[in-house]
């Protein structure tokens, strides 16, 4: 994905992990996870973007670069990342439980539930604002184009 | 009345705030002259009453002094600086003489200045000088004298720059402030040296401690020096003289109170006030009694040749001032006190009568353009005539007393008298006698050499000006017989007098007399004369001439060797690399370090997204590491 | 190493690719989808977190996150729009009006 040219190209290229990232999710045993995955990102942001790449009919003028003026110190600050990232996890605490297949059960989609619905209904009602506020914006947003062009 | 010496002090600046607030341009002039000059003279007088009362209230305590605290003025650590009043018997003559020769100079002052545009910023400044001047000797305390020591500088600086408007009166004024600055400098070092060594700088402490004999802890010798250099910038002495001749510039008003009367008598005052100090200190006071021989031999040569009429007596007081250093230097304190007292009188008697006469001429003051006032304006030539016998040591009259007592105890006193002093200040008295003869001849004598116009307006002076100038006449002539040594004996002793001597001192007196009839009578033989009889001896002693008249260039020395190259440094070293290079250039640098900084480290704002999202990614890398060295 | 520090390197390696390709890439629309890219290495990780401890917080935020992401995109796409209107390219280079 980092390297592909085309835009096009490279939302494929997302689409086809966030479907094997949702067969993990569905191998770990968090079926509704993986479920919601497939369904959200695949199935809405991916097809929104799509949508929108070929709206753009972007024509790259021929020639123009790839990359950013950045790349080289990017991508070394990119590798230290890993590293860093690495090293912390190697040194972090052993892993305190075991996976599901291990010898535990997996994480039902009951369990999920009723917590969501009781002991975090905060995050509920936060989806809910979100939603609501990211309908609104989008309309201001329609709306300053349209004034803008008219 | 619960502090009558504070009040004493106060009265005269609660009429300089008046006057000055009121009476001036600052206030938009709400009160004419008669009220500013009402205000400026009561105060004088009323203080003037307020020290009759404080002397009979000393006198009937049998002259222990009043003791009068006003206010603690700071308190730093365990050291305390009070304000407090102090009134013996030596404050009770100083005091009395300011304010009573002060308030006749007020009341003249209404006369002269009458006409004068900035009238009410006058009496204002006048005011302002007594109440210095009224610090200084009230003051127990060698802070207080020297805030009152200052103060009177700074009067003298606005009063001999009174008419600012010629530059020259500036100059002249600035001259005395710097060259009193001088002074001060050696002032404070004595004073640091005495608090140093004794935790206080109450006078009376200070020559209690030197009373009981030697002290250890600090050289009695080094303090005097350091003070003495301080009254010589204040009283005119050696080298610091200078500015005495140019503060004439000044009213003469001003001449006859500051000049004359009371500030140029604070250093003597200051020490016959110390005395303690200096009758430990030897050295310092053989140097004195030298520095005011010679002082009054040198200024006594200038005034032979001076054609100002005020010139005459600025250097005749730079003269009786130098004697009056001899008194002390030979530890006859209280003589040089008793000689402040006569020299107040007659000498502002001088001044005033002088301004007389200037008024009468309509602003003329040489006296080659004068000549036979005495028919024109018979009370100034009177009481003239009376302060001019009194200078020239007529017997009767009180300079007569006092400076026979001084040229007697210059030559016995056994701390320090010597014949060559006493001839010296013989010599000095002879010509004392002459070139005051000289001045009166030639201002009120012979043919008239005046031009027509001046003539015709010649007019005597007003009831102000003359009541004042036959008062002092009157002091001049009796004010000897006060007998002030005496009175002030028991707080300062006389010093004692070389046994072998004293046979001497009915011929030294006879000798005094004959000295003083002789200048009479050889400047009225020179000058009554034809005018070629003056003008040979004048051309018989040229070179001599030319240098008197120059007067010993004294004041070229001081612009050559001092005041170029001091303006050199200030110019080259102070200014160009000091204010320019250090202080601009660092604020400059300073400056151009912040606009260059910010210059190079705005390049970090490079409107890139993706250079922002590259910093965060560092970052996130640095906080990584940085929070697992912890864990 | 054991599954868990896979999935979490999995997680990690997929976090900085995303964040490498914010960098690197000159084209708005990927640089978005980069940044999917991190949500999911985030979400990935959480879950891992969730199943370890057997806490339903972890699944909770998960859920949040897509949510959000739902929300953000539906609000960038616009503002590229318009962005790429004003600029008349999808070069971020172009946008570098707040420079200085």
């Amino acid at each position: 994905m980092l390297f592909l040219r085309e835009p096009m190209r490279v939302a494929l290229a997302l689409i086809t992990s966030m479907t094997s990232l949702g067969a993990v999710y569905g191998l770990m045993g968090v079926h509704f996870i993986a479920a919601f995955q497939v369904v959200i990102y695949v199935g809405a942001v991916m097809v929104f973007m799509v949508y929108v790449i070929m709206l753009l009919e972007v024509k790259e003028a021929p020639g123009s670069r790839r990359f950013s003026k950045v790349v080289l110190p990017g991508v070394v600050v990119g590798v230290l990342l890993l590293a860093a990232l690495g090293a912390g996890m190697l040194r972090g605490t052993g892993s305190t439980g075991t996976l599901p297949g291990e010898g535990r059960q997996a994480f039902s989609l009951v369990e999920f539930s009723s917590a969501f619905l009781t002991q975090y209904w905060l995050v509920f009602e936060l989806t809910t604002v979100f939603l609501v506020g990211a309908i609104v914006a989008a309309l201001a947003v329609v709306n300053v184009s349209r004034r803008r062009q008219g | 009345m619960t502090h009558p010496l504070a009040l004493i002090a106060l009265l005269p600046l609660l009429g300089f705030l008046l006057n000055g607030t009121f009476a001036t341009a600052l206030g938009g002039k709400k009160f004419n002259n008669t009220a500013a000059a009402l205000i400026a003279c009561a105060m004088p007088i009323a203080a003037f009453a307020l020290t009759i009362q404080a002397f009979f209230t000393l006198q009937a305590n049998g002259y222990a002094p009043i003791v009068e605290p006003l206010y603690r003025w700071a308190l730093v650590g365990e050291h305390t600086f009070d304000i407090t009043f102090y009134f013996d018997r030596l404050s009770a003559v100083m005091t009395l003489i300011v304010t009573g020769v002060g308030s006749v100079i007020h009341i003249y002052s209404t006369g002269y200045m009458h006409d004068d545009k900035s009238f009410g910023r006058f009496m204002a400044y006048l005011n302002l000088f007594l109440f210095f001047m009224l610090l200084l000797v009230l003051g127990r305390s060698m802070l207080l004298l020297f805030v009152g020591w200052e103060g009177v500088g700074l009067a003298s600086y606005l009063l001999i720059g009174f008419w600012f408007d010629d530059l020259a009166n500036a100059v002249a004024g600035r001259k005395a402030f710097i060259t009193n600055r001088i002074g001060d400098a050696g002032f404070l070092i004595g004073m640091f040296l005495l608090y140093g060594a004794f935790g206080t700088l109450d006078m009376d402490t200070i020559n209690a401690a030197f009373a009981v004999g030697p002290v250890t802890v600090v050289s009695a010798s080094l303090v005097g020096f350091f003070l003495f250099v301080g009254a010589t910038g204040k009283s005119a002495q050696i080298p610091l003289y200078v500015w005495l001749p140019d503060a004439m510039a000044g009213p003469t008003p001003v001449s006859a109170l500051i000049h004359a009367a009371t500030m140029v008598t604070a250093g003597v005052y200051l020490v016959a006030r110390m005395s303690g100090v200096y009758m430990q200190a030897p050295d310092t006071s053989q140097l004195m009694a030298v520095v005011g021989v010679l002082t009054a031999f040198m200024a006594a040569t200038i005034a032979l040749v001076q054609t100002d009429i005020k010139k005459v007596l600025a250097y005749s007081t730079v003269s009786q001032l130098g004697f009056m250093f001899v008194a002390l230097g030979v530890g006859a304190y209280g003589v040089a006190i008793f000689h402040v007292v006569t020299h107040a009188f007659f000498k502002a008697c001088l001044f005033l009568g002088a301004g007389s006469v200037i008024h009468a001429l309509g602003g003329e003051q040489d006296i080659r353009k004068m000549g036979g006032l005495r028919k024109h304006i018979p009370i100034t030539f009177w009481t003239f005539l009376v302060s001019t016998a009194a200078i020239a040591g007529i017997p009767g009259l009180a300079g007569f007393f006092s400076k026979d007592e001084i040229l007697w105890f210059a030559f016995a006193s056994e701390k320090g008298g010597a014949p060559w002093l006493w001839a010296m200040g013989a010599l000095t008295a002879f010509m004392t006698a002459f070139y005051m003869t000289r001045l009166l001849w030639l201002t009120f004598f012979g043919a008239s050499r005046m031009s027509h116009e001046v003539e015709h307006h010649v007019h005597e002076s007003p009831l102000s000006m003359t009541g004042v100038l036959g008062v002092l006449a009157v002091l001049s002539a009796v004010g000897g017989y006060i007998g002030i040594p005496h009175f002030l004996e028991p707080q300062i002793p006389l010093p004692p007098v070389v046994e072998a001597l004293e046979h001497y001192e009915h011929t030294l007196l006879y000798v005094s007399i004959a000295i003083a009839f002789a200048g009479v009578g050889l400047a009225v033989f020179m000058y009554s004369g034809p005018a070629s009889r003056a003008a040979g001896v004048a051309k018989a002693a040229g070179p001599l001439r030319v240098v008197l008249e120059g007067k010993y260039y004294v004041d070229e020395l001081y612009a050559a060797v001092i005041v170029r190259p001091l303006a050199w440094v200030s110019e080259h070293v102070f200014f160009k690399v000091g204010d320019k290079l250090l202080i601009d250039g660092t604020l400059n640098g300073l400056a151009g370090l912040a606009q260059r900084s910010a210059g190079w480290l705005g390049r970090a704002q490079t409107g890139s997204l993706q250079f922002y999202a590259l910093l965060v990614m560092m970052g996130m890398v640095g906080a990584l590491l940085w929070s697992w060295r912890h864990v | 190493m054991d599954q868990s520090q896979l999935l979490l390197a999995v997680a990690a390696g997929l976090f900085t690719i995303g964040l490498l390709g914010v960098v690197i890439r000159r084209n708005a629309l990927v640089m978005l989808m980069c940044m999917e890219l991190m949500l999911n290495g985030v979400n990935l990780s959480l879950v891992t977190f969730s199943q370890q401890r057997g806490d339903a917080a972890g699944a909770v935020m998960v859920f949040l996150t897509f949510v959000v992401a739902t929300a953000e995109v539906a609000l960038a796409i616009p503002i590229v729009l318009l962005l790429v209107k004003h600029a008349r390219s999808l070069d971020v280079d172009r946008y570098s009006e707040l420079k200085g």
